[in-house]
């Protein structure tokens, strides 16, 4: 080969391996994006006068007065909405069967498109479900019901080889005709005078309840559900994992049953986090029964077991970092080997140990395969703190994987389901950013 | 092979050959240090099946400074840290014959090495502050053995600091960080830190190796100052410093102590040839 | 005795203890460490329960259906009457998506790792390692939805025209890299210089447009295709590789950094170029680190549960044909998530001991690859080492 191509494969070497690295940069920048854009706007949104309606109603917020002069000025437009159609129902019993039959069906469609925008109409039942006691809360979501009433949304099967594209005919040319045709155009230009849209900052996403399972409401069970297992799982990972490090770097002799031990610490590392909820299961709950069925307690546990390897290893690389020569200072002085641990190699350890024990933490909260049949639950409230041993808890990466895969409406809540992933993502990647920063600090700190 | 500690510990008496060793001519004379303080019978130390230290037998007198020096690799090192033990903690370290302190065998079944270590302190190659303030790394030995009170505690650190010639120094930042002090400061303030344990014998083994000359000077001072006040036993590869601090020198050469005499005659007539040929410069 | 000076020499401060006292601090130091011994033995007493517990309620399902049925039938239907436990399909499921996040996640992690340790400065390397870290952080769960909100609709709207740009983009460099090589490789015996300068625009020329109109022809025949569901192995093999590369970057970095500046000098040295370094002497000596990092990388996708339970459409069967990455697949670990809550667990039926025979079969997997792993990271380590 000439050296010219050698130098050209030398280049295009180099460029492989740097795109490799900016292809993970972008599949971090690709999966957080999204989540970050959309996950604030469970916090920050335009919201509609339902909105408020609902935070009043239901969590007992807001200026009574304001809300009654917005929802004066929003009933005047409203009503005459619902004249337009108490006048074609009027209009409807006058036709001849057959065309009142098509436009039954067609109209009940019509009234079906208002109820989900405008929230109950005139004469409707009281609701059962707190979802249908509200119109659209959400502007943008608002905007897409207005267009599910302004159009029908209808499918193209004409070519059989091609999958079916949906396509869009106008429903005002259905009521061409009748009195019914106004109402269209009238909503569409009026829509922001009857829902009063405006920006909201609903920081209560983050310690409210939710309300008829996720539809309206925060989160607040979740993430204390999350800090409650996170935390738990420290709470008995962390000694442990600690005081193992400290035997292992320490006191224990080459040999047999050394080396199985370590064999068990990676064995353990390596075991998928499934296994662990089974392993939760079978042992914390079936055998030992340190409760009825699943609890915090339980999945904190389950947790724990997972998470332990992580912080021997980061422990036992933290204490192995410490410069041999304390040790020998220490000892010099007349201090015992135990006391020598104590009193300088783990305080010279410690920030390298958090490290880890912050990154194991991240991890606690971040895991949903472990805590399935060990500790969630897909709807409940906030639980105190006595009922850690006996209640599960809802928890923000369960309820992800439920409210994205099993929620009957599961497609109407995406921001809700955005904002409980930015909020885990967050947790976790401020763990992990403070840990980096920590050990970018301890460093330099131990350089001098 | 080995010996009987308790026959040994009766000899405690200075014979005569062994204070022909210390004859420092020009030097002031020291009370009080006419008794062997450290001694090796037949001593030998093994790392698993290799034995660096090759059945020595020496007397070390008190409050005397003792040099030990040889090319790398010769155990002169070993044998300063198998005086306060710290091979131990080299798991595949062990001993034979006997190491007396004090009359008492160091090895003994009923030693107890951390009792030892704070008669015997260490001074190690490379400057080794905890990275604590100043203070808190010269009471650390004190609280260790028991004082609390702060009060007593700024004694013992002004003391061992003054004792160490850093005081001036360092006086007005004790809370400060000693990693943040220069490498001369730094290993003064460990020369510090072991008086303030109060031992009757100071171990440096390297003090110099890691500072510059000027520094290098201080830490000779300052072995001047305590000499008379505590045994010292110093390794060195630099045999100028040997000469400058010491009142007798070994020579190591592969584990076997070739000779020890005091400095004045190993530098300028040398018994053996192996001695002659080292401090000639002929190897190293 | 004479010459001792009483006060220094007394003996209430000697080093020397009685015997009691000497037994007692020994029985305090045995007992202390057999305490930490305890904490450290107490990860291998995990390790075997969990092995026990597992084995314990899988052990049944084989009594009750032997083996064949489970490793050799694809009919899962488990909550019929009679039910059928054939979970060739599920393991199958579980190899495909692994396998296909190994060949994305493989050649990047590790061309990734030579980058962090042999080609980067040290100021950029800085900034790339946290990215790497951030990766690894992410909770699988937000993987999966991102995998299920985002990236589904996408490949089930625009799949065709997105594996086109996708085919386009990631062959044509290397595709033009190729016809460079090869031509060059065709004319380098040629002695005259004119003719073979000739003979190398030639093969330049005819490669290329023959490279030209793979790509073309390929891409248009990609854009065609039309994928079904977006929930299918392709999506979650994809994602499984961003969740599989920190773990091989991060292993195979070590493995390369093991590997002395001696050896990289003494090649540079000959006069190689940075590639051929690499290739030819520093890949080789850190080839056995790099397995060990490709198999736990391998491991991190085959045992991950949120991700393919959200997106892999859970759809029990083989695909047709057996290598179409666009259709969806189930694995072990998202039936073992997903019918746990249905399994009948109070009367110990069959349903609930096959997910523990799946789990099972997963712990032994991992286990056998983490022995593996283990084994070959020592090796490397004691060859490196020179013993």
């Amino acid at each position: 080969m000439n050296i010219g191509t050698r130098k050209i494969l030398d280049r295009s070497f180099t460029a492989v391996g740097i795109g490799s690295i900016i292809v993970m940069a972008m599949a971090l920048m690709i999966v957080v994006v999204p989540i970050v854009t959309n996950g604030i706007g469970a916090v920050f949104f335009t919201g509609t006068i339902e909105h408020r309606k609902m935070l009043f109603n239901e969590f007992n917020r807001g200026d009574s007065e304001n809300l009654s002069s917005e929802a004066a000025s929003s009933n005047r437009y409203r009503a005459k909405v619902y004249s337009m159609m108490t006048g074609f129902e009027a209009e409807l019993e006058t036709m001849v069967p057959e065309k009142q039959a098509e436009y039954k069906a067609k109209y009940s469609q019509v009234r079906t498109s208002l109820q989900a925008l405008l929230g109950p109409l005139p004469g409707d039942p009281e609701p059962m479900l707190t979802r249908s006691k509200y119109g659209q809360t959400r502007w943008e979501k608002a905007e897409e019901k207005l267009h599910d009433l302004l159009y029908e949304s209808k499918w193209d099967n004409s070519n059989p080889d091609v999958m079916a594209k949906e396509y869009f005919v106008s429903r005002a040319i259905g009521f061409e005709g009748t009195s019914l045709v106004n109402l269209f155009p009238y909503v569409e230009n009026n829509l922001d005078k009857i829902l009063l849209p405006e920006f909201t900052c609903y920081w209560g996403f983050l310690t409210d309840s939710s309300v008829d399972s996720h539809f309206f409401g925060g989160i607040w069970p979740e993430i204390q559900g999350t800090f409650f297992l996170a935390i738990g799982a420290m709470l008995f990972a962390f000694p442990l994992g600690v005081v193992a490090a400290v035997y292992f770097t320490e006191y224990a002799k080459p040999g047999f049953l050394n080396s199985m031990l370590r064999s068990a610490n990676s064995t353990l590392a390596g075991v998928p986090s499934i296994v662990f909820g089974m392993f939760g299961l079978a042992f914390f709950i079936n055998t030992m029964k340190v409760s009825e069925s699943k609890s915090v307690i339980a999945g904190a546990l389950t947790l724990a077991i997972m998470i332990l390897p992580t912080i021997i290893r980061s422990a036992e690389e933290a204490i192995l970092a410490v410069p041999k020569t304390y040790r020998e200072a220490s000892l010099s002085l007349g201090s015992t080997k135990w006391n020598t641990i104590v009193t300088v190699i783990l305080p010279a350890a410690l920030p390298g140990i958090l490290t880890g024990g912050v990154i194991s933490l991240g991890r606690a909260a971040g895991e949903t395969a472990p805590i399935i049949f060990t500790a969630a639950v897909s709807v409940g409230s906030a639980i105190g703190l006595a009922d850690v041993f006996s209640s599960p808890t809802p928890a923000l990466s369960w309820n992800i994987y439920n409210l994205a895969s099993e929620h009957e409406a599961a497609s109407q809540i995406r921001h809700v389901q955005y904002g409980m992933v930015l909020a885990l993502v967050s947790i976790v990647l401020l763990l992990n950013l403070s840990a980096i920063v920590l050990r970018a600090r301890v460093s330099k700190k131990l350089k001098g | 092979m080995t010996v009987d500690a308790k026959d040994i510990s009766e000899s405690a008496p200075v014979q005569k050959a062994t204070r022909d060793i210390y004859l420092p001519p020009a030097r002031k004379k020291i009370t009080g240090g006419d008794t062997t303080h450290i001694s090796a019978k037949e001593f030998s130390i093994y790392y698993g099946e290799f034995e660096a230290v090759k059945r020595v037998s020496a007397d070390i007198l008190a409050k005397y400074v003792t040099a030990i020096i040889g090319p790398s690799g010769c155990g002169k090192s070993t044998f300063l840290r198998a005086i306060n033990r710290m091979n131990d903690l080299i798991p595949s370290c062990h001993t034979t014959g006997a190491l007396l302190f004090d009359g008492e065998d160091v090895y003994g079944k009923f030693t107890d090495e951390v009792l030892l270590r704070k008669k015997v302190g260490m001074v190690f190659q490379k400057p080794n502050p905890f990275p604590k303030s100043i203070f808190d790394n010269i009471a650390y030995g004190p609280r260790l053995h028991g004082v609390n009170d702060k009060k007593k505690l700024m004694e013992i650190v002004e003391r061992s600091l003054r004792k160490a010639a850093i005081w001036d120094e360092v006086c007005d930042r004790l809370d400060k960080n000693a990693l943040g002090l220069s490498g001369g400061q730094q290993q003064r303030l460990c020369v510090a830190r072991t008086l303030a344990v109060e031992p009757e014998v100071l171990l440096l083994d390297e003090p110099t190796s890691a500072l510059d000359p000027k520094a290098t000077a201080k830490i000779e001072d300052l072995i001047q100052e305590l000499r008379g006040s505590y045994t010292i036993m110093i390794v060195t590869h630099n045999m100028q410093q040997a000469s400058r601090v010491s009142d007798s020198t070994m020579f190591f050469y592969e584990g076997v102590l070739v000779e020890h005499a005091s400095t004045a005659q190993l530098f300028t007539n040398p018994k053996d040839p192996m001695t002659e040929d080292y401090i000639t410069g002929r190897f190293s | 005795m004479a010459e001792e000076s009483g006060g220094e020499r007394n003996r209430t401060n000697a080093f020397v203890v009685s015997a009691r006292k000497r037994t007692m601090q020994k029985l305090a130091k045995t007992a202390g460490e057999g305490m930490l011994f305890a904490v450290a033995a107490f990860v291998a007493v995990i390790v075997l329960f969990i092995f026990y517990f597992v084995a314990r309620d899988a052990i049944p399902f084989f009594q009750i259906r032997g083996f064949s049925e489970f490793f050799t039938s694809t009919n899962w239907y488990p909550a019929d009457q009679p039910a059928q436990f054939g979970a060739l399909a599920i393991i199958y499921g579980s190899l495909m998506v692994t396998l296909g996040s190994a060949l994305i996640a493989v050649p990047m992690g590790v061309a990734a790792a030579i980058c962090l340790s042999d080609i980067l400065p040290f100021s950029i390397r800085q900034y790339a390692k946290p990215v790497i870290e951030m990766l690894a952080a992410i909770p699988s769960v937000a993987f999966g939805f991102f995998a299920l909100v985002v990236l589904a609709p996408l490949l089930q709207n625009n799949g065709g025209p997105l594996l086109m740009w996708a085919w386009w983009i990631l062959v044509s460099p290397f595709l033009l890299l190729g016809v460079i090589v090869l031509s060059d490789l065709l004319t380098s015996n040629i002695r005259v210089q004119k003719r073979r300068e000739q003979l190398h625009i030639l093969y330049l020329i005819l490669f290329g447009l023959l490279s030209i109109s793979l790509l073309y022809k390929v891409g248009t025949a990609l854009y065609g295709i039309q994928i079904l569901t977006g929930t299918n192995a392709l999506n979650v093999s994809i994602i499984l590789s961003f969740m599989a590369l920190p773990t091989i970057v991060s292993v195979s970095e070590d493995a390369l950094q093991a590997v002395g500046r001696d050896i990289r000098e003494g090649s540079y040295a000959l006069g190689a170029t940075r590639a051929e370094t690499i290739l030819k002497t520093i890949l080789p000596a850190a080839s056995s680190g790099i397995l060990a990092a490709v198999i736990l990388g391998i491991m991190r996708a085959l045992g991950e549960t949120m991700v393919v339970w959200m997106a892999s459409g859970n759809s029990s069967h083989i695909p047709e044909p057996w290598f179409n990455y666009l259709e969806a697949i189930r694995t072990l670990t998202a039936t073992i998530a997903g019918d746990m809550g249905e399994a009948d667990q109070v009367t110990g039926s069959a349903r609930f001991h096959v997910l523990f025979a799946m789990g099972l079969l997963l712990l032994v997997i991992s286990f056998i690859s983490n022995l593996i792993s283990e084994r070959i990271v020592v090796r490397q380590r004691k060859i490196l080492s020179g013993q």
